[in-house]
C-alpha cells in the first residue's frame, strides 16, 4: 500500500509536468484527488486497515496527497503564467495606429485674443464696458474731440448711416458713453468690433479692437507708460523691447504711439518690420481736457489715459499670421489651427 | 512728405547719420516711414569718357565705344545713340548691381567684347524715364563715383505726419525739428535778389478780397517777359530726389518754394486776365468751372475762387483753372502767394474729391506769416531761372491783421501730468528750442510761462499742448515709468458678458469652430434664404456709402453669412463642418436713433459624425446631433424648462424636420434641416442642420442657479418595456406622461429604441423605454420595482393607449 502511494506520487508528479494546459492539469488533480480520484478511493480504504498500520499508511497518504497538491499548485501556477504569456504574445495591436477622435471646437483667434487682454487687463484692476456697433456721431467723434471738418476725420475712413449716425470706427465711444454713466475713479476695458471705409490686402472693411482707460486723480503719462509696458510684458514676453514715441489722436494729449520690438525678427529689421525692428501695436495718450468737458469731468481734478489697440494685429504677431483675410474667410483649415 | 539729408542740410547744421537722424525724428513724433538712399551701392558707377565710338561690326544698331576710366580704357558695347566721341558718361563697372537686382557682367555681344555698361538715369535710379544714356557736363573727375562728383548722393525721408503738424510740411518745417533736436538754429535760405522794373505793380494789377473770412490775405507779384523752357539741373534734381517730376522752370519754382517753405503759391498767365484785376470771392451757387485737370466742376456758394474781371479762374486754394494756367508761351506771370481759410478749403475739396499738395497744407492751416517770404522767395527763383523783369512792389491784402496767440504753461501742471520733474528754465529752454518766444510771467501765484505762438503752429492752443510739446521734446523714453495709485474700483458684474462666453464654451466643448462673418450683407441674402416678402428680418439698417453692394446691409440673421462660409468650405473639400457665430443683428427700432443690437447664436452642422479615420463609422450627422449639442447649452446654462413645439415656421427651414425651442413660454430659436431649396440656392449637397437662437431672450429668462441633488447609496434596478403607439404619439408627449406619473423611486427614464416597419401594424410604431428604479434609502426588491413599473405601463396605456408588444 505504501509503495503504492509513493508510485503514485511519482506517476502524478509525472503526469502534472506534462499537463499541456490548465484544464488538463485539473483533469489530473480530479484523476487523483476528486471524489472519485485515485488517492480519494485509497484514503476511502483506509478502514480496511488493520490498526497497526493506519497512521502509517494514514501518515503517508496525507503527505502524498499534500504533496500532490502542493505539485498541482506549483504547476496551475506555471501554466498560468505560460498562458498568459502565450495570450499576451497573441493580443498584439498597432499602438501607432492614430486614436478616435471627437472634432474638437476652436474659438475664433480674434475672441482667444479678446479674452486674452482681457484676463491680462481684469489682473490690473480693469472691467469690461461694452457698446453698440451701429453708433452716433457725437460719441465716435464729436465728444471726442473730432468736430466735422476737420481734418482728423481723414484719419478714419467712415462708413456712414445718415448724417448722425455711423458705423463706429473706433472702440473709443464707449469712453464718452462709460465716463457719462459712471463718476471717476474708472478703469475700463472695451472690446468691440469696428468699421473702416477700407478694404485691401492689409485692411478690412470690419475689424476689432480694445478701447482701454483709466481717469482718476494724480494719473500722469509715467502710469500710462506703466500699465501698457506691463500689459506687453504679460501679452509678448518680459524680454521685449517697449518704445513710446510721439504722435496724435484727437483725443489724448500728449498722445503716444506705442512700438514693440520686432516678434519676428527679435529687432534686427525686416520685412514685416519694415526693416524698422518696431512693430507698432497701439495708440495711446493722456486724455484731452476737450474729451473731459464733453463728458462734464473737472479736468482740473481728474487726469486719465487711454488706448486702444487692433486685435487682429494682435493676432497675427502672437500666431504668426500674414494675411488679415484670413480672419473673416471662415476656413476651417484656418480656425481648426487656434 | 519727403525730405532729403542733403536738403535739411541747407537750413541746419547737424551731425548725424541718415539712421540717426530717422531715428530722432520718429521719436520727436515726426515717424519716419521709409528711408531711401539714393546712389547706395552705386559706387561702381564711375565717370569716364568715350575715347571713340564705332559702329558695330555685326550689328546695325550698336555701338563699339573706347571708354577711359582714368586708368585703363575698355572697350563696351552701347545700344544708344545719343552719344558721341570725348563725351564724359556713367560707366557701369563689371560687377556693379543696378536697381532692380540688374548685375552688370563681362559679356559677348555678337563677337564684340563689353566691359560694363553706359548708364541712363533711368537705369539709375535718378528718373522715370529717360532718352538714351546719361551725358555728364564736362570738368567730372574720370574714375570718379557718378552719384560723388553730381552731389547726387543723398537719403530719402518719408515722414508720416499726423495731421495736426501742417508745420513739418515743408523741408524747413522738418528742419526746424532737426535743429531742436540737435540744439542748434535753423537758418531760412538767404540772399534772394530781385531786380525790379521801374512800372509799378499797382499800375498794372490790382487785388480785391470780396470775402474776408474765406481769403485771410492775398499777395501777388507780376514778372513780366520770362522764357518758359526746361528747369536747370540742380532744380530738376532736388525735385526728383523727393519724387516730383519736372514741368518747366515757373512751375518747377512754384513746387520747389512749396516744398522748401511749405507755402502753396500759384502762377496765373497774366495775359490771359481778363480786365487785369484779381477778386476773391464766393463761387456762384451751381456755377461750372473748368479746373486745369480739365474737369468741368460744379461749385456751391461755399467755394472760394479767384476771379478775374469776368469770372472764375481758380479754386482758391485747391487747383487753379484751364483758362489761366501757365503755357509754354507764356511770357507774363501774376504770382499768388494767399492765405485762405481751412474749413472752406477742406469742404470743397472734400466734396470734390480734389486733394492737391495746396489743399492739403491749406486745410490743415498754413502759416499766414511765410505767405511774403515764400513770395520773395519765388520771384526772386523764377527770375534767376527764366529771366524777366518783375514789376516794382507788392500787392498785400490783409484786411484783419491776425494776432499771435498767448498761452500759458506751468511747470506744477506739466510735471504732474508727465510725472517729471523739471523747472521752469528747462521748460523755456525746450519751448524756445522750437522757436517758441516766452516770458517769464506770475499766474494765480504761480511761475509760469508765457507763450507766444508762431503762425505756424495752430496745434498749439491749449496748456496741454505746450505739455505735450514738452514730453515730445524731453523725449517720451526719459519719463520714467510708475504704476498708478487709484482708489479700487468696484467690478461691473454683466450677466451677458457671463452667458456670451458660456455659450462659447459650450459650442467649443461641443466640437464647433467659430466663424466671424462681416455684419454687411447684400440685400438680396433674404431672397436666397426664402424670407416672405412681409418679413422684418428685409428691413436693414442701411450704409449710405458702402464699399459694394455686397456690404450694403446691416445683417437681420446671421444666417446667409453662415451658408456662405459653408459653400466655401465645401469648394475646398473640407466636408465634415460644425460651426457657429455668436454675434449681434441690427433691428430696426421705429423712432430710434440707432437700431436695436441683439446677440444671435447661430449654428450649423453638416458631413459626417466623426472625423475621417481608420475604423470610424460613416454616419452622417442628423437633426438630433445638433440637438443634443442644444440641450448641452441649456444643461450648461442650467435652464431647466428646455422644450420644443413641432410646428418650425421657417422658410429656410425643412417644414417636416424643424422645430421651435421654447425655455418655458419664452420662445428662443427654431432649429432644423436646411430646406432642400435653400440648400440648392447655395450650391450645397449634402444636407445641413442650422439652429437659430435668440441670446438676448436667454438673458431675458430666469437663469437657474447650479443645485445639488443627493445621491443614492443603494443599489438600482430597472425594467424594459416595449409599448405600441398610434405613429402620431411624439416622444414629447411620452416624456410629458412620465414626468407626471408619481412614482417616487423612479429615477430616470430612457428612450432606447424606436421602430416601425415589418411586425408593427401599419399606423402604429414601437417604443422601448427603460425605467430606472432606486431608493435613497433601501434595497428595492423585485416585488416594489414590478409594482412600480407597472403603474408607469399603465399611465402610459391611459394616457396615450400605449399596447403592450
Amino acid at each position: 500500500m505504501k509503495e503504492k502511494l509513493e508510485s503514485m506520487l511519482v506517476t502524478a508528479n509525472e503526469a502534472m509536468a506534462t499537463a499541456v494546459d490548465e484544464a488538463a492539469l485539473q483533469e489530473i488533480r480530479v484523476s487523483y484527488l476528486g471524489k472519485k480520484g485515485q488517492l480519494t478511493s485509497i484514503m476511502k480504504g483506509m478502514g480496511r486497515l488493520t490498526a497497526e498500520e493506519r497512521p502509517i499508511v494514514g501518515e503517508v497518504a496525507n503527505r502524498v496527497k499534500d504533496q500532490v497538491s502542493k505539485i498541482f499548485d506549483r504547476q496551475l501556477k506555471v501554466l498560468k503564467s505560460q498562458a498568459m504569456k502565450s495570450r499576451l504574445d497573441h493580443e498584439k495591436i498597432d499602438v501607432t495606429l492614430p486614436g478616435r477622435r471627437h472634432n474638437i471646437g476652436t474659438k475664433h483667434p480674434v475672441t482667444l485674443v479678446t479674452e486674452e487682454l482681457i484676463d491680462i487687463f481684469s489682473s490690473l484692476g480693469f472691467c469690461v464696458a461694452e457698446g453698440p456697433e451701429v453708433e452716433q456721431d457725437f460719441y465716435n467723434f464729436e465728444a471726442l474731440n473730432i468736430p466735422k471738418d476737420h481734418p482728423a476725420r481723414d484719419m478714419q475712413d467712415t462708413f456712414y448711416i445718415d448724417d448722425d449716425v455711423v458705423l463706429r470706427t473706433h472702440t473709443s465711444p464707449v469712453q464718452i458713453r462709460s465716463m457719462l454713466k459712471l463718476a471717476p475713479p474708472l478703469r475700463i476695458i472695451a472690446p468691440g468690433t469696428v468699421y473702416r471705409r477700407d478694404s485691401d490686402v492689409t485692411h478690412s472693411p470690419m475689424f476689432h479692437q480694445i478701447e482701454g482707460f483709466m481717469v482718476d486723480q494724480n494719473i500722469t503719462f509715467g502710469d500710462l507708460k506703466g500699465i501698457l509696458t506691463t500689459f506687453i510684458h504679460e501679452c509678448f514676453g518680459k524680454k521685449v523691447g517697449v518704445r513710446f514715441r510721439p504722435s496724435f489722436f484727437p483725443f489724448t494729449e500728449p498722445s503716444a504711439e506705442v512700438d514693440i520690438q520686432c516678434v519676428i525678427c527679435g529687432g534686427k529689421g525686416c520685412r514685416v518690420c519694415k526693416n524698422s525692428g518696431w512693430l507698432e501695436i497701439l495708440g495711446s495718450g493722456m486724455i484731452d481736457p476737450e474729451v473731459f468737458k464733453s463728458v462734464e469731468y473737472d479736468s482740473e481734478r481728474y487726469t486719465g489715459f487711454a488706448f486702444g489697440m487692433g486685435l487682429e494685429r494682435i493676432a497675427m504677431l502672437k500666431y504668426g499670421v500674414n494675411d488679415l483675410r484670413l480672419f473673416f474667410e471662415n476656413d476651417v483649415r484656418f480656425l481648426r489651427q487656434f | 512728405m519727403i525730405v532729403t539729408y542733403n536738403w535739411l542740410k541747407e537750413f541746419v547744421d547737424f551731425d548725424l547719420s541718415a539712421d540717426q537722424l530717422s531715428h530722432q525724428l520718429t521719436m520727436a513724433g515726426l515717424e519716419v516711414d521709409f528711408m531711401e538712399m539714393l546712389g547706395a551701392g552705386l559706387d561702381s558707377v564711375i565717370v569716364a569718357q568715350l575715347d571713340s565710338v564705332e559702329p558695330h561690326p555685326d550689328a546695325d544698331r550698336l555701338t563699339l565705344c573706347q571708354v577711359n576710366t582714368g586708368m585703363e580704357v575698355i572697350p563696351v558695347v552701347c545700344g544708344a545713340t545719343n552719344h558721341k566721341s570725348g563725351d564724359l558718361i556713367a560707366l557701369a563697372q563689371v560687377g556693379t548691381v543696378l536697381p532692380g537686382n540688374f548685375k552688370i557682367k563681362k559679356s559677348k555681344i555678337r563677337g564684340a567684347v563689353s566691359q560694363g555698361m553706359l548708364c541712363s538715369e533711368t537705369e539709375l535710379g535718378l528718373a522715370e524715364e529717360s532718352a538714351g544714356i546719361m551725358i555728364l557736363p564736362h570738368g567730372l573727375e574720370l574714375g570718379s563715383a557718378v552719384f560723388d562728383a553730381l552731389g547726387l548722393k543723398d537719403v530719402r525721408f518719408e515722414i508720416g505726419l499726423t495731421p495736426n503738424r501742417a508745420d513739418c510740411l515743408s523741408v524747413a518745417g522738418v528742419a526746424r525739428e532737426v535743429a531742436a533736436i540737435v540744439g542748434k538754429k535753423m537758418q531760412l535760405p538767404s540772399g534772394d535778389t530781385i531786380t525790379e522794373a521801374s512800372t509799378t505793380i499797382d499800375s498794372e494789377t490790382s487785388v480785391t478780397i470780396d470775402d474776408a473770412d474765406g481769403c485771410l490775405r492775398y499777395m501777388a507779384r507780376l514778372i513780366k517777359g520770362v522764357t518758359i523752357a526746361p528747369s536747370p539741373d540742380w532744380l530738376v534734381q532736388r525735385l526728383e530726389s523727393i519724387g516730383m517730376r519736372s514741368i518747366n522752370n515757373v512751375v518747377d519754382v512754384t513746387n520747389y518754394v512749396l516744398m522748401e517753405l511749405g507755402h502753396p503759391l500759384h502762377a496765373f498767365d497774366y495775359q490771359q486776365l481778363r480786365g487785369k484785376k484779381i477778386v476773391v470771392k464766393r463761387a456762384t451757387e451751381g456755377e461750372e468751372f473748368v479746373t486745369l485737370d480739365e474737369q468741368t466742376r460744379q461749385l456751391q456758394a461755399g467755394d472760394i475762387v479767384i476771379c478775374d474781371a469776368e469770372g472764375s479762374i481758380a479754386l482758391a486754394g485747391i487747383m487753379g483753372g484751364g483758362n489761366s494756367e501757365i503755357q509754354d508761351t507764356t511770357v507774363d506771370i501774376l504770382l499768388e502767394s494767399a492765405y485762405f481759410d481751412p474749413i472752406s478749403i477742406r469742404r470743397t475739396s472734400k466734396r470734390l474729391g480734389i486733394h492737391s499738395e495746396a489743399s492739403h497744407r491749406f486745410e490743415r492751416g498754413a502759416d499766414i506769416d511765410i505767405v511774403p517770404v515764400a513770395l520773395e522767395r519765388a520771384i526772386s527763383l523764377i527770375q534767376q531761372v527764366a529771366g524777366g523783369s518783375v514789376a516794382k512792389g507788392v500787392i498785400d491784402t490783409y484786411p484783419k491783421q491776425l494776432v499771435k496767440r498767448q498761452v500759458s504753461i506751468t511747470p506744477a501742471r506739466t510735471n504732474a501730468l508727465l510725472g517729471l520733474d523739471l523747472s521752469l528754465e528747462r521748460i523755456e529752454e525746450m519751448l524756445n528750442s522750437i522757436e517758441l518766444v516766452t516770458q517769464q510771467v506770475v499766474l494765480d501765484g504761480q511761475f509760469a510761462l508765457m507763450t507766444t505762438i508762431p503762425m505756424s503752429r495752430h496745434d498749439l492752443e491749449r496748456e496741454v499742448d505746450l505739455i505735450e510739446e514738452i514730453a515730445r521734446l524731453n523725449g517720451y523714453d526719459n519719463i520714467p515709468v510708475t504704476m498708478p495709485v487709484s482708489r479700487v474700483v468696484r467690478r461691473l458684474k454683466d450677466d451677458s458678458q457671463t452667458i456670451t462666453h458660456a455659450l462659447r464654451n459650450t459650442m467649443v466643448a461641443e466640437g464647433f469652430n467659430e466663424i466671424i462673418n462681416y455684419s454687411f450683407v447684400s440685400p438680396l441674402v433674404w431672397d436666397k434664404i426664402g424670407l416672405t416678402d412681409d418679413d422684418p428680418r428685409r428691413v436693414n439698417i442701411k450704409v449710405l456709402n458702402p464699399l459694394t453692394e455686397e456690404q450694403s446691409v446691416m445683417r437681420t440673421s446671421l444666417l446667409p453669412a453662415m451658408l456662405e462660409t459653408i459653400t466655401g468650405n465645401l469648394s475646398y473639400r473640407s466636408q465634415n463642418l460644425s460651426l457657429f457665430e455668436l454675434r449681434p443683428i441690427f433691428t430696426v427700432v421705429e423712432g430710434a436713433i440707432q437700431p436695436t443690437e441683439s446677440l444671435r447664436l447661430c449654428a450649423a452642422i453638416t458631413g459626417r459624425k466623426e472625423r475621417d479615420g481608420w475604423s470610424q463609422s460613416d454616419d452622417t450627422v442628423d437633426f438630433y446631433d445638433l440637438k443634443g449639442t442644444i440641450e448641452s447649452v441649456f444643461q450648461l446654462l442650467h435652464l431647466s424648462e428646455f422644450r420644443v413645439e413641432t410646428n418650425g415656421e421657417q422658410p429656410y427651414l425643412h417644414p417636416g424636420k424643424s422645430c421651435r425651442l421654447y425655455c418655458g413660454k419664452l420662445f428662443l430659436g427654431e432649429m432644423g434641416e436646411l430646406h432642400p431649396q435653400i440648400q440648392e440656392n447655395y450650391d450645397i449637397d449634402q444636407p445641413v442642420y442650422v439652429v437659430d437662437l435668440d441670446v438676448a431672450a436667454l438673458l431675458r429668462t430666469k437663469k437657474g442657479e447650479k443645485s445639488f441633488e443627493p445621491i443614492s447609496r443603494f443599489p438600482d434596478g430597472y425594467r424594459d418595456s416595449a409599448l405600441l403607439f398610434d405613429d402620431n404619439v411624439n416622444a414629447q408627449q411620452l416624456f410629458d406622461v412620465l414626468s407626471k406619473v408619481k412614482v417616487k423611486n423612479l429615477d430616470d427614464v430612457t428612450l432606447f429604441d424606436m421602430y416601425s416597419g415589418e411586425g408593427v401594424s401599419e399606423g402604429k410604431k414601437s417604443l422601448a423605454i427603460r425605467a430606472r428604479y432606486r431608493s435613497m434609502d433601501k434595497t428595492l426588491t423585485d416585488d416594489e420595482i414590478n409594482a412600480m413599473h407597472a403603474k408607469i405601463v399603465k399611465s402610459l396605456q391611459k394616457n396615450l393607449g400605449a399596447v403592450i408588444r
